[in-house]
């Protein structure tokens, strides 16, 4: 993937979690770090340099959210992904509110942990200022809030625009369902039913109908990812 | 039993304090009449004697000591003096006059009030009178004695004494008998409540507490514990009934799975048919996930009263995203999605369940309404209650049906097969509650009408 460095420190105590957690991040191309206690993890923390931080809510010896707020404390900036079987709003809520930049719920799938993990990963990466944004022969320009396809202008309500924006930032990732309704829609629920396929479905028709060939694609079982043709 | 539970009781203890208490204070009052009576009585005869003793000390001086004995036997002669005893003695004690036989060995003092007994029984009694006499040394030696017989207002003292002491101890024993029969009523009554928290422990929620019909505060108490338990007994047949149907639920899924995964255990391993059977089976699990975290939502919502999160929000922009999210959805039914009402309703509550449960019930508009139809979302504000309600044109619900939609997991039989886990409405139930909010469900004719009424924005 993009440069920077992919080292990832995941604090998890229960042990067949962590060894699949490891195994599969390692399989995604990622150094990874285990510490299984919250004093392991502060410790290792402290000492390197990650690009995300997954931590556990349930350890053994100290409280996840206490952890994060420790390590930011001490002055460790990277992005740390909370990880929790307490699905509640109010758990989330205050997760973010302590410093965690986003939040997952136990038990998830691994796609949507990569997803995530690597939508952290990107923030620590230099944010380009750029006000026009390009994938394949698609442009999208942040200052109008207009789209097009070679040189085609594309009409998009509002939110549509904001869901291709999403999309385009995260070009070449895979994005998931709940993370659409939670950068998009700043939502935080569960719709039982499918109305976020049918909404990107309404984008897609727009700014892939009638085109050479497709930007935005499903990913099966988890959600979408944009990006051109190789 | 009881009596043992009588006489270690709280009741039983206080009502001894209160008796201790009032014991004390009926000692101290009867006590106060007896010494005052007593001190009375002593008083009036005191008085006598000296007016006796007074005029034979004047005797005395004005005539010496024959005239003194003269007068003493004038006064023993006299029988209005019968009570009275006279003594003159000489210096060395001998008998000069008088009606004893001789100086009393016990009175050694000079002058001044003295009790003694009289040497011998007077003729009418068994005992030996008590007396009361007061002295005198004159200047030449002589002694003189003047007193009475104060045997009578001694018994009159030593019975009121008696009198105070045997009514005391009945005041004691009467409050006692009271106080243990209080106490015994008490201790019924809760004895009662026990024996029926025991049963209920034993056997199940099936038991009452009987009520006496005397309307006091034990037939309160005992009313209210057997609302309680009515309540608890509903709430655990609720319970039961959303354990039954999540076991009905769940089964169905992981039914499902495991067939599948038995079938493909036992057949050739082939790689694109153990792909769909792993992807129909993460399918059915997310489901069963998604089931498990609507459950463990509408608990949180419905035992936490999380208003500490409630803030003032514009109902009909809440109202307005949800329209907006389902629009897509909408659109792919046929459905036209509007809302319509008032530009602003103030509502207090917490934005995100107030979003979710006004989802829910567009969602169901949307799937349960007529393909081709209409959804209208209104808002407006009725008497200072902001109101807002989901209408769609589609078969609407039976009327029988109404009261039972907001149950978890209720699905009616039409709609079975269509996606969906029945706990939509007992979210929307639970966000309703918290809120205070109170839920409509009306005749669209045709379809059906869900309104929402909110309690009235605070500040």
């Amino acid at each position: 993937m993009t440069g920077g460095h992919r080292r990832i420190l995941v604090v998890e105590d229960d042990p067949e979690t962590a060894g699949q957690l490891m195994e599969q991040l390692t399989t995604s191309g990622y150094q990874v770090d285990l510490a299984t206690c919250g004093n392991e993890a502060l410790r290792r923390g402290a000492a390197s340099d990650y690009a995300v931080i997954t931590i556990d809510r349930m350890l053994p010896d100290i409280d996840g959210i206490a952890v994060m707020r420790q390590l930011r404390d001490d002055g460790v900036a990277a992005p740390v992904l909370i990880i929790s079987a307490l699905g509640e709003v109010d758990d989330r809520v205050r997760g973010l509110r302590a410093g965690g930049d986003d939040y997952l719920v136990k038990p998830f799938s691994f796609v949507e942990l990569l997803a995530r993990v690597e939508a952290l990963g990107r923030r620590s990466e230099t944010v380009v200022k750029e006000t026009i944004l390009r994938v394949g022969d698609l442009a999208i320009d942040l200052v109008s809030r207009t789209a097009s396809r070679r040189g085609r202008d594309i009409l998009l309500f509002p939110r549509e625009f904001q869901l291709l924006e999403y999309l385009v930032r995260n070009q070449g990732r895979i994005v998931s369902r709940a993370m659409l309704l939670q950068h998009v829609w700043d939502l935080h629920f569960d719709p039982s039913t499918n109305i976020i396929d049918v909404y990107v479905g309404r984008v897609r028709r727009k700014v892939d109908g009638q085109q050479a060939y497709p930007l935005i694609h499903t990913v099966r079982g988890i959600g979408y990812l944009l990006r051109a043709p190789r | 039993m009881l009596l043992a539970k009588t006489l270690t009781s709280s009741t039983f203890k206080l009502a001894l304090i209160a008796i201790g208490t009032f014991g004390m204070i009926v000692s101290a009052i009867f006590s106060y009449v007896y010494l005052s009576t007593a001190s009375y009585v002593r008083a009036r005869s005191d008085r006598a004697n000296m007016t006796e003793y007074l005029i034979l000390q004047g005797a005395y001086a004005r005539s010496g000591r024959e005239g003194l004995i003269a007068l003493i036997e004038r006064r023993i002669a006299d029988r209005s003096f019968a009570d009275n005893v006279y003594l003159l003695a000489d210096p060395s004690l001998a008998v000069l006059g008088g009606n004893l036989k001789a100086w009393p060995s016990t009175v050694t003092a000079a002058s001044g009030w003295a009790e003694f007994r009289a040497a011998q029984p007077s003729p009418d009694a068994t005992h030996r009178p008590l007396l009361r006499a007061m002295l005198e040394t004159f200047p030449g030696g002589d002694r003189l004695l003047v007193g009475r017989d104060i045997s009578e207002l001694d018994s009159f003292t030593e019975q009121i004494k008696a009198a105070v002491i045997s009514s005391g101890a009945l005041i004691f024993v009467l409050a006692a008998v009271a106080s243990i029969l209080v106490t015994r009523r008490t201790v019924g009554r809760i004895e009662q409540i026990n024996a029926t928290s025991r049963a209920i422990m034993q056997s199940g929620l099936d038991q009452r507490i009987p009520l006496r019909g005397s309307h006091d505060e034990w037939d309160r108490v005992a009313e209210n514990l057997n609302l309680m338990l009515d309540r608890i007994e509903t709430l655990m047949g609720e319970v039961k009934q959303v354990s039954d149907n999540v076991a009905h639920d769940l089964r169905t899924p992981l039914t499902r799975m495991r067939g599948r995964l038995e079938k493909a255990y036992d057949s050739q391993r082939s790689g694109e048919a153990d792909q769909t059977l792993i992807g129909d089976t993460l399918a059915d699990l997310d489901a069963v996930l998604r089931m498990f975290s609507s459950i463990t939502r509408i608990a949180q919502i419905e035992t936490q009263a999380r208003t500490d999160a409630f803030r003032t929000a514009n109902l009909v922009e809440i109202a307005s995203e949800v329209v907006e999210l389902y629009d897509a959805a909408a659109e792919q039914d046929g459905t036209r999605l509007t809302i319509v009402g008032d530009p602003e309703v103030k509502v207090t509550g917490d934005r995100d369940l107030i979003f979710d449960a006004i989802a829910n019930l567009v969602d169901n508009a949307i799937k349960h309404g007529r393909a081709g139809g209409q959804v209208v979302v209104a808002n407006e504000s009725i008497d200072g209650r902001p109101v807002i309600s989901i209408a769609d044109d589609g078969p609407g619900i039976p009327a029988g049906e109404h009261e039972h939609v907001f149950k978890r997991f209720y699905r009616l039989e039409a709609s079975r097969y269509t996606p969906g886990n029945g706990l939509g409405l007992s979210l929307v139930a639970a966000v309703a509650r918290l809120h205070g909010a109170r839920i409509e469900l009306l005749d669209n004719a045709p379809g059906l009408k869900f309104r929402l009424w909110f309690a009235a924005p605070s500040g």
